[in-house]
């Protein structure tokens, strides 16, 4: 604990005793900050590449206590994690419904709805996507588009009461919007468990789907038309977002409610809009998982989506093709996990704790951006 | 000419035909070198299904004098099973094994674009000729550690807790009691489904509820230890799935287990000696294969008891069928008449419940 006369500051490091407090007393260094106003591109690119660098040195370091040979180290992973044309589609792979289920968070909490019910979303736009499939609803040309459909339906349902919810009653919607996502997952496993049980091998995931129902490969490694779609999907929120009215008012809308209102902008069809949208999106990330990677509905296909769209949406502050890069940074963390275990045989909560770290940088990286430090004598 | 052909039947047929040596490309890249690697679904010490297999592959790592790389944590979902598989291969590994039915249409797609890799997945539903399946006949087990419930229960109602509701969990539920009545024709027998595989604080729910409806021993069939912990707190007995599981609770008397590396071990062998041929709908092992067995007794079960469920096993390991007609499930359908045996498409399909069976 630190005496009153020692309490310079947050970040002030004390010495506590001897010839090193007198010294650093007789300087007393504090350090002030002040918000940034502007921050440049360079600049942005400096903190962001600083905190990946210091992400890197520290792993590095907990790496080789754990016994790995550094010089291998550089070698395995340059050599295989980059330049390999299947690790890179595996990287890109798992980008694709990181990037779709990054895109509904964020469209959510761009107008301050905390949608904690992507994955209840994701569940519901599976399930109506494979209801299709199951039931070979429309004809086969037009059966994928019929499944999108769905998707978007079933998502925008599931966020429909939450946001209905919170308009007419005020009520919170990061509790609905999490509790839905426990019933959506006991519809999926009375669905899996009953009458959607696949029939060839009776064990509890669909049954598989049909070329039709599946979106096709890209005829390039194993890569599907989930990333394109994605790709697509964040280019055009894009536009949405920084192009168009609609994402001005949005802007307006986050920065403040009341004068929007009063200056006669819907902020009620607005935001019903995005909450939906939103929803939409989720229910998408779902069709985009069942329909492009698993060709089925299976029991967990969701995991993980909930907190990797949160954690994406907060890095990309928002911003769709922040998202794209955000949801690459974290599928590439996942993919170096992998070649880690594989390679080296490290333990797997060793491989949580590096994935930790690099998130933890990046994140923290940006109170630099926020403020500038001075540091300068006490008075 | 036992040798592997890789996927395409009829062009290894045509090659015995003609009596030409293997094509290399077929050929499985472990034989007279095998490099087996281990793809995980859970942690290593999850007490449970993936502990099984890892300690398994430690095993192996002793008999055949080679380090078994693995990766843990890997879960069913394609974009995270593929690249750890073709890191593996990468890496030089000639034969993968898994640990999930969620690995199977991966590892069908894998085992189809590498004909010269091995595939074994414990628990999966999918098959090649370089791709075996694998699960065991658990019913036999639990049906030996249903007989120590039956000998063990004062109140003649015994409880289960288990994971999902589907062939391969209802097989237990139905051999426990089964096994329960050999012992004790009276026995009643309650189940509550988790809806979970590895779920605690719901298992410790269902455990509780058994107990304060009269259940004296609980069996289990999900991937956590919890039901044996409250059996203890609450002193009554409990058997164990998985692995041996009196490591966690002293009221563990009688676990259905895995051994798995005898499995493994006899068929790498057969892999590297080029003699391996794999089952078409997947390898479904016995006590008798050795893939599956139970550990018993422990200090509450009675000698005699203990004798007859030896006895039981050693039948079973002669040719013995638990599920031997006639049974009637609990709605008075005749389910496997007189004389009559269960096949396995309908075990793997088992979606009722013996007379006895009440819960939902």
């Amino acid at each position: 604990m630190s005496t009153p006369e020692t309490a310079t500051g947050a970040f002030a490091i004390v010495p506590r005793t001897g010839r090193a407090r007198a010294a650093w007393q007789s300087l007393r260094i504090v350090p002030l900050l002040e918000p940034r106003q502007t921050v440049s591109r360079a600049m942005r690119a400096t903190v962001y590449l600083s905190a990946l660098f210091l992400a890197g040195v520290l792993s590095v370091a907990l790496l080789v206590w754990a016994g790995v040979p550094a010089g291998d180290l550089w070698r395995e992973l340059s050599s295989v994690a980059f330049n390999s044309p299947r690790a890179l589609a595996s990287v890109l792979a798992q980008t694709a419904p990181l990037v779709v289920a990054g895109l509904a968070t964020s469209i959510a909490f761009r107008v301050g709805f905390w949608n904690i019910g992507i994955e209840g979303q994701m569940i519901l736009g599976a399930v109506l996507a494979t209801a299709v499939a199951v039931y070979d609803i429309g004809p086969e040309p037009l059966r994928l588009p019929l499944m999108a459909l769905a998707a978007c339906l079933g998502g925008m349902a599931w966020i429909a009461g939450p946001g209905w919810l919170k308009a007419r009653l005020s009520m919170s919607e990061v509790i609905t919007t999490l509790l839905l996502n426990y019933v959506a997952f006991n519809l999926l496993l009375h669905l899996l468990y009953g009458p959607w049980q696949d029939p060839a091998s009776r064990f509890p995931h669909s049954e598989q789907f049909a070329a039709a129902e599946r979106l096709p490969r890209l005829g390039w490694q194993n890569l599907t038309w989930s990333v394109p779609l994605a790709a697509g999907l964040a280019l055009a929120l894009w536009w949405v977002m920084s192009k168009s009215r609609l994402g001005y008012l949005l802007d307006l809308l986050r920065h403040n409610r009341h004068m929007a209102h009063a200056l006669g902008v819907p902020v009620a069809g607005i935001s019903i809009a995005a909450v939906l949208g939103s929803g939409a999106v989720g229910g998408l990330a779902g069709f985009t998982i069942v329909a492009g990677i698993e060709s089925r509905l299976t029991q967990d296909f969701f995991v993980g989506y909930l907190f990797s769209g949160i954690l994406i949406a907060f890095l990309a502050r928002n911003n769709p093709v922040g998202v794209v890069v955000a949801a690459f940074f974290l599928a590439t963390l996942m993919m170096l996990g992998q070649s880690l275990q594989v390679f080296f045989g490290i333990p797997f909560a060793l491989i949580r704790l590096i994935q930790a770290i690099f998130i933890i940088s990046v994140a923290g990286s940006e109170f630099f951006l926020g403020y500038r430090m001075h540091w300068r004598r006490a008075a | 000419m036992k040798a592997l052909k890789g996927v395409m039947p009829t062009l290894a047929a045509s090659t015995i035909m003609l009596g030409l040596a293997p094509a290399a490309q077929a050929e499985l890249a472990a034989v007279g070198n095998p490099r087996p690697a281990v793809i995980l679904y859970g942690p290593t010490n999850d007490g449970g299904w993936s502990q099984s297999i890892d300690e398994a592959r430690q095993l192996l790592e002793e008999t055949l004098g080679t380090r078994i790389a693995q990766a843990a944590e890997i879960p069913e979902t394609a974009t995270a099973i593929r690249p750890a598989a073709e890191l593996f291969i990468e890496r030089g590994a000639n034969i993968i094994i898994g640990s999930a039915f969620g690995y199977s249409d991966t590892f069908a797609e894998l085992a189809a674009e590498f004909p010269q890799i091995m595939f074994f997945n414990p628990a999966g539903t999918t098959n090649a000729q370089n791709l075996q399946s694998v699960y065991g006949r658990t019913y036999e087990t639990h049906y030996l550690c249903g007989m120590v419930a039956g000998g063990l229960t004062e109140s003649g109602r015994i409880g289960f807790v288990a994971a999902n509701p589907f062939g391969l969990v209802n097989w237990t539920v139905n051999a426990y009691l089964l096994g329960a009545r050999q012992i004790n024709p009276d026995v009643e027998l309650s189940v509550v489904f988790t809806g979970s595989w590895g779920d605690p604080v719901r298992e410790r729910a269902a455990t509780q509820a058994l107990i304060e409806q009269g259940a004296d021993v609980i069996g289990q069939h999900v991937d956590t230890p919890t039901p044996q912990i409250v059996a203890a707190e609450a002193g009554i007995f409990a058997t164990g799935h998985h692995r041996d599981l009196s490591e966690f609770s002293a009221a563990t008397q009688c676990s259905s287990v895995w051994t798995w590396d005898l499995y493994l071990g006899s068929a790498i062998e057969a892999v590297s000696a080029g003699t391996f041929e794999p089952a078409p709908y997947g390898a479904f092992l016995s006590i008798a294969d050795g893939a599956v067995d139970v550990a018993c007794c422990g200090p509450a079960v009675p000698d005699d008891l203990a004798a007859r469920v030896m006895e039981a096993r050693e039948a079973i390991i002669g040719g013995m069928h638990v599920f031997a007609g006639p049974l009637y499930d609990r709605d008075g359908t005749l389910r496997v008449a007189e004389g009559a045996v269960l096949d396995d498409g309908a075990l793997w399909g088992m979606d009722w419940f013996v007379a006895g069976v009440t819960g939902q």
